[in-house]
């Protein structure tokens, strides 16, 4: 995998705390990577040191097969996990001056800046200043920074946090738009469920190991688990002697683990006997499934993370 | 991309960023109005003063009131003469101030005067009264007027006030040394703030993926620099221009002007690349004045020796330290106690000290400036292994 970005055996730790240890990430072109894992595994630190933000304790950063060097990063676009931007500056200035950074004359990054701000729908905000833009807007000035120079490679630091629907889709789009056209995508997430479908190959790490890795359907078919999804909340004495667990229960209904060899509609008519089910469903798990599995944690455990978040 | 475009483009922005701020506009306007002022006052103030006088003669005023008038051009007045009739009327005169002195002749000659005031007048008087005495002996002795007349055509005396140069001498480095102070406190501040606000925006984060650490830090300072000495020579056209044109500027503030800029540039070099540094130890934007504590009392300490005892050798002490001699060596200039070996001892010693604390301050700055969640103690900060690609 010549053409594209990894990192090797990557440690870092800060005083005590080791943060990263003998860290491994992959980031071919042309595919939407996530590197995913709650708060604190060490998704952001991993990026910094792809940047040579930090310089890690062990472990190398390659680029094309090679070392990468600061003119190889000065070519790559980063979006950090909050602002990054300076907000008491114009959008058109900023974006132009970031791309004069990046080693564009003027006059280019001027143009590569008008053309985003159209694409990303902005143009008519190119003389605002970012702080008078609202939240989804000063986050596709973020984007556009990050973008400015064409970069090869797209690395982003939670790029949907607090993002609403709507952004979320706009954001995807993007992210499509970018690999499809056969450059490189890293994107950071602890939220597991929403970038489930965007993600084409994952890194899954946890207390700075990585615990999971591979292409997200791959790994899906690879579990022996199946779920049963019904839209009522299924109480536990229900199930009998059906051979299945409640993974999660919420106000759409209840995710019911199966235990290999289980008859899913034996657990569905367990379930009938108690409610009527009006939407159900057999599926593989999801990606905050296979994390638990994994990573060996209590729901409540990952559902704390996110709720810190 | 090299670290001198690099520099550049970062000191760019801030520059066009602070010209862009309304406070900047405010600041150098108002600077430039209170330095027109204090230029422009004084003259306007000196010529109120009394510059002609009513001058009462009681008693044969024939050879006495031409030579009092003639001494006017002395005493930088004009000088009438008015003749009274008795003394009373003379002394009351005085007494409402219709007339400056009064002057009754005759054998026993009195001057009259309101208690302590026209100095220079009750001198040209007595002369005037004395030349008259002489003049008259002289014709008795039985020289021709052509003669005695030859004897008094001598340039009268001038009198030079020397304490008053003194002090508007010092009170010339004092105004200098209080603008180069609250400039050079301003911008340090600025810097921090700017540091501090890049590092919890996390833009420091993105800029150091791209832009290494020494010209990121260098930029930002050569930047608002640029910025602060903009501001100051705004206040400094006035008196600049005055001196151009010749105007009667205090003596010493010329050279104390030219030299202050060096060692104000200088200065400013060294205290915002630390102030840089020590604004990515905080984690808050709240706790920058306090880790600029030391930066500014030093600053005021500085000031307060500068003005209370630049002579002493505490004074002659400090324009030699780096962190001091840029607010002390200017005033020791303006009052003309500095030698040529302590000028140029100081500015060697405070280009070294540059030199050695861009190279620290861009290390501490990037190691601190991506080290979130905590204030920073610089020893921990110092101690840590370099988290850069060397």
């Amino acid at each position: 995998m010549d053409e594209g970005l990894r990192a090797r055996g990557v440690s870092q730790r800060f005083g005590s705390r080791v943060v990263l240890d003998d860290v491994d990430l992959d980031v071919p072109p042309g595919r939407v990577i996530g590197l995913l894992g709650p708060n604190g595994a060490g998704k952001t630190t991993l990026m910094r040191i792809l940047f040579g933000v930090l310089q890690p304790d062990a472990g190398t950063v390659e680029w094309k097969g090679r070392r990468a060097t600061d003119d190889d990063r000065r070519s790559w676009g980063y979006m950090p996990q909050e602002r990054g931007i300076y907000r008491d500056m114009r959008v058109h200035d900023q974006l132009t001056w970031i791309a004069r950074l990046h080693g564009l004359d003027k006059a280019a990054g001027a143009a590569h800046a008008t053309d985003l701000l159209e694409r990303l729908g902005l143009a008519d905000r190119a003389k605002d200043k970012v702080g008078d833009l609202s939240g989804g807007m000063a986050q596709r000035v973020q984007l556009a920074a990050a973008m400015v120079h064409e970069p090869d490679v797209l690395v982003l630091d939670e790029p949907f946090a607090g993002l609403d629907p709507v952004a979320v889709e706009f954001l995807s789009n993007v992210i499509v738009e970018h690999v499809r056209a056969g450059r490189l995508l890293l994107l950071s997430s602890h939220q597991l469920d929403l970038v489930e479908n965007l993600c084409e190959t994952i890194t899954l790490v946890h207390h700075g190991r990585v615990v999971l890795r591979g292409d997200v359907r791959a790994l899906k078919a690879a579990s022996p688990d199946r779920y049963l999804r019904v839209d009522v909340t299924v109480e536990p004495e229900w199930l009998g002697r059906v051979d299945a667990t409640i993974a999660s229960s919420d106000a759409s209904g209840s995710r019911l683990r199966l235990a290999p060899s289980t008859d899913a509609t034996a657990a569905l008519d367990a379930v009938r006997a108690h409610a009527t089910v009006t939407d159900f469903g057999v599926e593989a798990p999801s990606l905050s499934e296979l994390f638990l599995q994994v990573a060996g944690e209590s729901a409540e455990a990952l559902h704390d993370a996110e709720a810190t978040a | 991309m090299n670290a001198f475009q690099a520099t550049w483009l970062v000191a760019g922005r801030e520059l066009r960023e602070s010209f862009r701020r309304k406070t900047t506009w405010i600041i150098i306007a108002v600077l430039l109005v209170g330095s027109t002022a204090a230029v422009v006052i004084p003259d306007l103030v000196g010529k109120d003063g009394p510059t002609s006088y009513d001058v009462a003669v009681v008693g044969d005023a024939t050879t006495f009131g031409p030579t009092l008038v003639a001494l006017g051009p002395a005493i930088g007045a004009e000088i009438s003469i008015t003749k009274i009739a008795d003394a009373a009327d003379a002394r009351a005169r005085v007494d409402h101030g219709d007339v400056a002195v009064a002057v009754l002749l005759g054998d026993d000659p009195t001057i009259i005067v309101r208690s302590g005031e026209h100095d220079q007048l009750v001198g040209a008087a007595s002369q005037a009264l004395a030349t008259q005495a002489l003049s008259q002996a002289l014709a008795s002795a039985g020289l021709s007027d052509a003669q005695i007349a030859k004897v008094f055509d001598i340039r009268p005396v001038r009198l030079e006030k020397v304490a008053i140069e003194t002090a508007s001498r010092r009170g010339a480095s004092f105004v200098l040394s209080l603008v180069l102070y609250l400039l050079s406190l301003t911008v340090m501040i600025q810097v921090a703030n700017g540091v501090a606000t890049e590092k919890s925006n996390r833009i420091s984060e993105v800029l150091l993926a791209v832009v290494r650490p020494g010209p990121l830090l260098f930029g930002k300072v050569v930047g608002v620099g640029l910025g602060g000495i903009a501001v100051l020579a705004a206040a400094l056209t006035p008196p600049v221009v005055k001196l151009a044109v010749g105007g009667n500027l205090p003596q010493g503030l010329g050279g104390a002007l030219a030299g202050s800029m060096i060692w104000f540039v200088l200065g400013l070099a060294l205290f915002l690349t630390l102030a840089g540094s020590l604004g990515a130890l905080v984690e808050r934007q709240e706790e920058v004045s306090s880790v600029m504590a030391p930066l500014t009392t030093i600053l005021v300490a500085t000031f307060i020796v500068a003005q209370s005892s630049a002579d002493s050798s505490l004074g002659t002490v400090l324009a030699y330290v780096p962190l001091t001699s840029p607010l002390m060596v200017p005033t020791r200039v303006a009052i003309g106690v500095s030698s040529p070996l302590e000028l140029v001892m100081s500015v060697v010693l405070l280009i070294l000290a540059i030199g050695l604390v861009v190279r620290v301050g861009s290390r501490i700055y990037g190691r601190a400036v991506v080290r979130t969640g905590r204030r920073l103690k610089l020893r921990d900060v110092l101690a840590s292994s370099d988290n850069r690609v060397a």
